[in-house]
């Protein structure tokens, strides 16, 4: 690699220690906020250090592609592949591999062409996983194109001489399977036809005698594991015959497998494959509901919490997802397992915080998300809003503190409109009149409140890039961010105790004057407490324009160019009556803004000691 | 015939002649008939004699047809009748009375009439010509009188309502020579070939603006299409559409619908076709009374929603004597504020065309239809069948993706993508771009879009779309233009000497630092005729730019990095240049995809777009086409 290319990956590593929480928790209030801030100023200049980089060196190669020296593309291929393990930086990867297809389309190297065709898949792979539960669409088909383009060169085999690069041909085909992970049976039916059509390549012994050199037993078995995650369509209940049993001869194989490796290495099995051994068994007939629960309570407590492999997320994390999503099905079980679960809430919570910067990766969000949408609230349990808080601050007490602030202007604006204009909150929680405002006054305050507080949540399914991007964002950075508002939406409308926080979500983004922002669907006219969406939606704007720790290329205005900037967009982005309203109280913000945000960093700190957290 | 003793029981053996209709599950179906009913069609049904739209009406089901519509009239063994319908137990008694003597007296008051039209047509027809020469002159000067510089304002409004007051009057003046003409026998219609699926599209440029302008829901719905040209007098037929679909947006209020419904059926006899129109509307409809005198010239119904609407009241008549005298029928349905229907059907001669020559290089090819909307998908599935070519439907980007790589596995390949121009849930301008690396260069994919092809070339030929065919689809415009990429087209074409890009007499600047890139750069270009001149780096192309005479570059392409000057400086003091062209002149930015900030900062220096590195020259060129074409200076 050049040496641009080490100093940007050495600088990617002082990022992610650096946005590291847990060294700085013995401090106070004031000297973590210092602490915090040296730290992110010391990210912003490696950030810097970083654009700079790659503004004179990566870029200008990748402008002009097709004159690099074979050696750049050979030092351009190491770097991107340097940039995957621990999805450090998925998207220069993608925008690098991406380049390199058009390097071997142009001089037509075909070898070249197959790897990087399955490398831009698999980065694209990763940033699907982000989002696929919101918009299955946006890297799915791209994703499909490039692998089902490598792979369609299993026409030219005998063509191609590279034991490597027909490895390449084969882990395609497989790989086209990972478009249909979601848990529809159309999807289900798809999957399984590609690892059908990608298995009977693999065992066929044509295939094996031509290239004896590559690791046919690895590739069967890989494909035997990707067809068990058929298992999340067997959940739906609705899989054929066909899926079904397919899924289970998969998991038999890799039991089998699994058991060999056990007894050779004299390790346990992982707790995923046997996780899966089980509930394919559940499925069967052969266990039953609650030995598959007992069972999963048995691997639960056989877990190691430091354990931050793939192998202990799935442990820590994918467990109680799974355990959560089996017991809903059942309403006794889940009525007699709601101490087992709020155990396993709360130690989910504590691997959460534990887990180090580093190994926060796509695969860790991913899971962390999979608790958040099987998440069982009970009335008298753990609430879903303390469970978010926690986990938004452990990942990021920044961004706690700028939700903080958000929620108290929230309340500020709320308070400032009961007093001078009720009229404009009638119709939030129902209230039809102003009298009736005046009388829920704290409620609504307390909604806007817990809406401002809960209005970014989304924002943890990006946690990795939000904190640990260590250079300025591409463009591709910003759009995917845009899926934080249906992401948090979807969290917070399934549980009772965050449902009515959905809509200023969802609908933070999007413009009053229904022109501009996001997302394209969201409709004012269909939310009730829309005034309260208008209102969070200001006072999140208004504080992001104070505060630089979450966006380093803004920095940070004072009080008079921020509200400035508001007013020029009263009547386009907010609400013309809000602004005005909000344009008088100068004087108040200008009190709070004194104290305001050492106050967050405290509520932050106990929050992150355990102190203050009800869970 | 027990209905019949019913009947005659109740109302006694009644002398007129009476036809029973009976209430069935479909509608109403003779039953029986008297003996006067017997007498006068000699032991045939009465129904057989009865004009088939009236019949039509008789036998539907629902209510029976009320006072506004009936009597209807018919002839019968050379005599008038007026036949009454009405409602009796379940049935429908249609009564018969003769008519004939009233017919016969009004007919000759009627010749008297028409021999006074005549003369008067005559009159009209002189005036008309001579009224329109100096109307001309009128309109000429006006326009010169608009050109000159420093007019004073009140003149220059006094100008533009002379120019629109007279434009008014010459529109008139036509349509009165029109009908004058078709009176005077003096019309001739041509004998040519009629495209109507280019004879659609023009009624269509027409109409879809006005339409648009009185906020009408306005739709063209193809039914069968025995046949797709046709010989005949395309002029005449196509302002028989226009006039019918100008009349019904005229009279249709914003928000209402208006739909043409077209077909060609076969008429029975070798080579014969029937064209039928329907044009329908939801506007404020005409009172039976009209109805009578719709297609007499100058009648105008006189009604407060209508009397602000100008016209001649000749445009109805002169559609109703070009249709007779193609030969063809027309007849209106109306109520009214329900809307009205005009019904038009005219008989042609087909028209040979290369068809078969289509058919025969495009049977056995299979394609790919990129559409999500069921009914097109039908109607293009049913024609691509008719050319023997099979097709693979994906509805989603996901589907698309599939069947491309289930291809990829098989032992077939497609031979072009057709693609609607919106999926639901799909961005086409990302998605089209990657079915073009992955499908390679000769692929060909053709876009159907209901849209105006000059306003959409310009994006979509950059996305890798090859061909436009115009929605709503006809199948010889399918034939075609999945035609031109067969071998058998291609090779026709390059006998020909055709060429797809020609920038002859362009001349373009390119800023370029990198050699090799110059020299890509420069072969491409040259290819489409360009005059191409280089420079290094963006002090030079400044320096250039600024030393040349006007409009002595037609485009400037920018690298943006480059030594001594990047490509955005250098954009900037272009743009801060004082000269003629300074602001005006396309500069294009070359680089690939960096930082948000980049691409902004691009068109913030002053640039008009920018091409994505390595140059792919389809971009390239239709960027050019752009800027250079039709779509820029």
């Amino acid at each position: 690699m050049k040496d641009y290319q080490l100093s940007y990956i050495e600088n990617l590593k002082q990022v992610v220690l650096l946005s590291d929480t847990v060294s700085d928790l013995g401090l106070d209030a004031e000297h973590f906020l210092s602490a915090r801030q040296e730290k992110r100023d010391r990210i912003r200049v490696l950030v810097e250090e970083n654009t700079v980089l790659l503004r004179k060196n990566l870029f200008p190669l990748l402008d002009d592609i097709i004159t690099a020296s074979a050696e750049d593309v050979a030092g351009l291929e190491e770097f991107a592949n340097a940039l995957m393990p621990g999805n450090q930086d998925v998207i220069l990867a993608y925008a690098i591999h991406n380049s390199l297809i058009v390097y071997a389309r142009h001089y037509k190297l075909r070898d070249m062409l197959i790897r990087e065709l399955y490398n831009t898949g698999m980065t694209l792979f990763h940033l699907n996983s982000l989002i696929e539960v919101t918009d299955p669409y946006r890297y799915r088909w791209k994703m499909q194109m490039l692998f089902g383009e490598a792979a369609a060169y299993i026409k030219n085999y005998d063509e191609i001489e590279d034991p490597e690069i027909r490895g390449y041909i084969h882990r395609s085909m497989g790989n086209l399977a990972l478009g249909y992970n979601t848990g529809n049976v159309e999807y289900g039916e798809k999957k399984m036809q590609i690892l059908r059509r990608s298995l009977q390549t693999l065992t066929d012994p044509v295939y094996q005698q031509k290239t004896p050199s590559l690791p046919w037993e690895t590739y069967i078995y890989k494909s035997h594991q990707e067809r068990t995650t058929g298992l999340s369509f067997l959940r739906t209940g609705l899989a054929s015959a066909r899926v079904t049993r397919e899924v289970m001869e998969s998991a038999e194989y890799v039991w089998e497998k699994q058991q060999e490796i056990s007894r050779r290495t004299g390790r346990p099995v992982s707790t995923r494959w046997r996780m899966t051994y089980n509930t394919a068994q559940y499925h069967c007939g052969i266990l039953t509901l609650g030995q598959l629960l007992t069972i999963m309570e048995e691997l639960y407590m056989q877990r190691n919490m430091s354990d931050f492999s793939d192998e202990g997320i799935y442990a820590n994390l994918f467990l109680p997802a799974l355990y959560a999503e089996y017991l809903s099905k059942d309403g006794l079980f889940k009525a007699a397992k709601k101490e087992v679960l709020g155990h396993m809430y709360r130690m989910m919570l504590r691997y959460a915080r534990s887990v180090p910067p580093e190994k926060i990766t796509i695969y860790f969000v991913r899971n962390l998300m999979n608790t958040f949408i099987s998440f069982i609230e009970y009335p008298d349990g753990i609430m879903q809003r303390d469970f978010l808080l926690q986990l938004a601050v452990c990942r990021s007490p920044e961004t706690f503190v700028y939700l903080q602030m958000t929620a108290s202007v929230s309340r500020m604006i709320l308070d400032r409109i009961a007093d001078r204009r009720p009229e404009l909150l009638t119709g939030v929680l129902g209230c039809a009149s102003t009298d009736e405002v005046l009388a829920s006054r704290e409620k609504l305050a307390q909604l806007a409140y817990d809406c401002g507080m809960f209005h970014n949540i989304g924002q943890l399914n990006f946690a990795h890039m939000t904190t640990m991007t260590g250079r300025n964002w591409l463009k591709e950075e910003q759009e995917l961010f845009h899926y934080h508002v249906e992401i948090g939406a979807n969290i917070l409308k399934r549980c009772e105790s965050t449902k009515l926080f959905a809509d200023a979500a969802k609908g933070h983004h999007f413009y009053y004057n229904n022109l501009r922002g996001y997302p394209a669907d969201y409709d004012p006219r269909e939310h009730e407490n829309q005034a309260i969406v208008d209102i969070v939606s200001l006072a999140a704007y208004f504080t992001r324009l104070l505060d630089d720790t979450i966006d380093y290329t803004n920095p940070p205005l004072p009080l008079d160019e921020a509200l400035q900037r508001v007013a020029e967009r009263s009547g386009t982005r907010f609400s013309p009556s809000i602004v005005s309203l909000f344009l008088e109280m100068k004087d108040e913000l200008e009190e709070y803004l004194k104290d305001g945000r050492l106050k967050a960093y405290e509520m932050a700190l106990r929050y992150l000691k355990n102190e203050d957290s009800p869970l | 015939m027990d209905n019949y003793d019913k009947l005659v029981s109740v109302w006694g053996d009644v002398t007129l002649p009476v036809l029973v209709l009976e209430e069935t599950a479909d509608g109403y179906k003779p039953v029986c008939q008297n003996r006067a009913a017997d007498l006068l069609c000699q032991g045939a049904s009465l129904m057989d004699f009865i004009p088939e739209e009236i019949a039509a009406r008789l036998t539907a089901a629902g209510s029976c047809p009320d006072t506004e519509t009936v009597p209807f009239f018919c002839f019968l063994n050379g005599c008038a009748y007026s036949l009454v319908p009405f409602a009796w137990e379940g049935r429908r008694i249609c009564m018969l009375h003769n008519v004939n003597e009233y017919y016969q007296e009004n007919r000759r008051t009627l010749n008297d009439a028409i021999m006074a039209n005549k003369a008067k047509t005559s009159f009209l027809s002189e005036m008309s010509h001579d009224i329109r020469t100096p109307m001309g002159a009128i309109i000429g000067m006006t326009d010169i009188a608009l050109m000159q510089e420093d007019i004073p304002a009140r003149v220059k409004e006094c100008l533009n309502k002379i120019k629109v007051a007279s434009g008014h009057m010459m529109s008139l003046l036509n349509e009165v020579l029109d009908m004058s003409r078709i009176e005077s026998g003096r019309i001739l219609l041509q004998e040519e070939d009629v495209d109507l699926a280019d004879l659609l599209h023009e009624v269509l440029t027409v109409i879809r603006p006005q339409a648009d302008a009185g906020k009408l829901h306005f739709s063209l719905k193809l039914g069968q299409m025995a046949e797709e040209r046709l010989r005949g007098d395309s002029v005449r037929l196509k302002q028989i559409c226009i006039n019918l679909l100008s009349n019904a947006v005229k009279f249709t209020p914003a928000g209402g619908d208006v739909e043409m419904t077209v077909e060609v059926v076969p008429a029975g006899e070798p080579n014969r076709v029937f064209l039928k129109l329907k044009v329908q509307d939801n506007g404020i409809g005409m009172s039976q009374e009209f109805l009578q005198r719709i297609f007499v010239a100058f009648e105008r119904e006189e009604k407060s929603t209508t009397n602000k609407i100008q016209g001649t009241g000749l445009g109805m008549a002169i559609t109703k004597n070009l249709v007779e005298l193609m030969g063809g029928t027309i007849t209106v349905e109306s109520r009214i504020h329900e809307g009205s229907c005009f019904f038009v059907e005219i008989p042609f001669t087909a028209s040979p065309d290369q068809e078969e020559r289509h058919r025969q290089a495009l049977s056995g090819r299979r394609v790919l239809l990129f559409n999500d909307r069921r009914e097109q998908v039908e109607q293009i599935c049913g024609m691509l069948g008719l050319l023997g070519i099979s097709a693979d439907v994906a509805d989603s980007a996901d589907t698309a993706v599939d069947l491309i790589n289930d291809m990829a596995f098989s032992d077939e390949e497609y031979f072009a993508l057709l693609t609607a121009e919106k999926v639901n849930g799909v961005e086409m301008l990302l998605f089209l771009p990657q079915v073009r690396q992955r499908m390679g260069a000769d692929f060909p994919i053709l876009l159907l879009s209901e849209g105006d092809w000059s306003q959409m070339e310009y994006v979509y030929t950059r996305a890798g779309v090859d061909a436009f065919i115009p929605l709503p689809l006809f199948r010889t415009r399918l034939s075609a233009g999945l035609y031109a990429f067969t071998e058998e087209a291609k090779q026709l074409l390059s006998e020909d000497g055709g060429q797809r890009w020609n920038f002859r007499g362009k001349r373009i600047l390119l800023a370029e630092d990198n050699e090799i890139n110059r020299e890509i750069a420069l072969e491409l270009l040259g290819m489409a005729n360009l005059q191409i001149e280089t420079v290094e780096n963006g002090r030079e192309a400044v320096e250039r730019f600024a030393e040349t005479s006007p409009d002595y570059y037609d485009m400037i392409l920018m690298d943006i990095q480059m030594p001594v000057m990047n490509g955005l400086d250098a954009t900037r003091a272009i743009r801060a240049l004082d000269c003629a062209d300074a602001q005006d002149i396309p500069i294009v930015a070359m680089t690939a995809n960096a930082f948000v900030e980049d691409v902004k900062n691009s068109l913030d220096a002053g640039m008009n777009a920018h091409i994505a590195k390595p140059l792919d020259m389809n971009q390239v060129y239709s960027t050019l086409d752009y800027f250079l074409g039709r779509g820029g200076r």
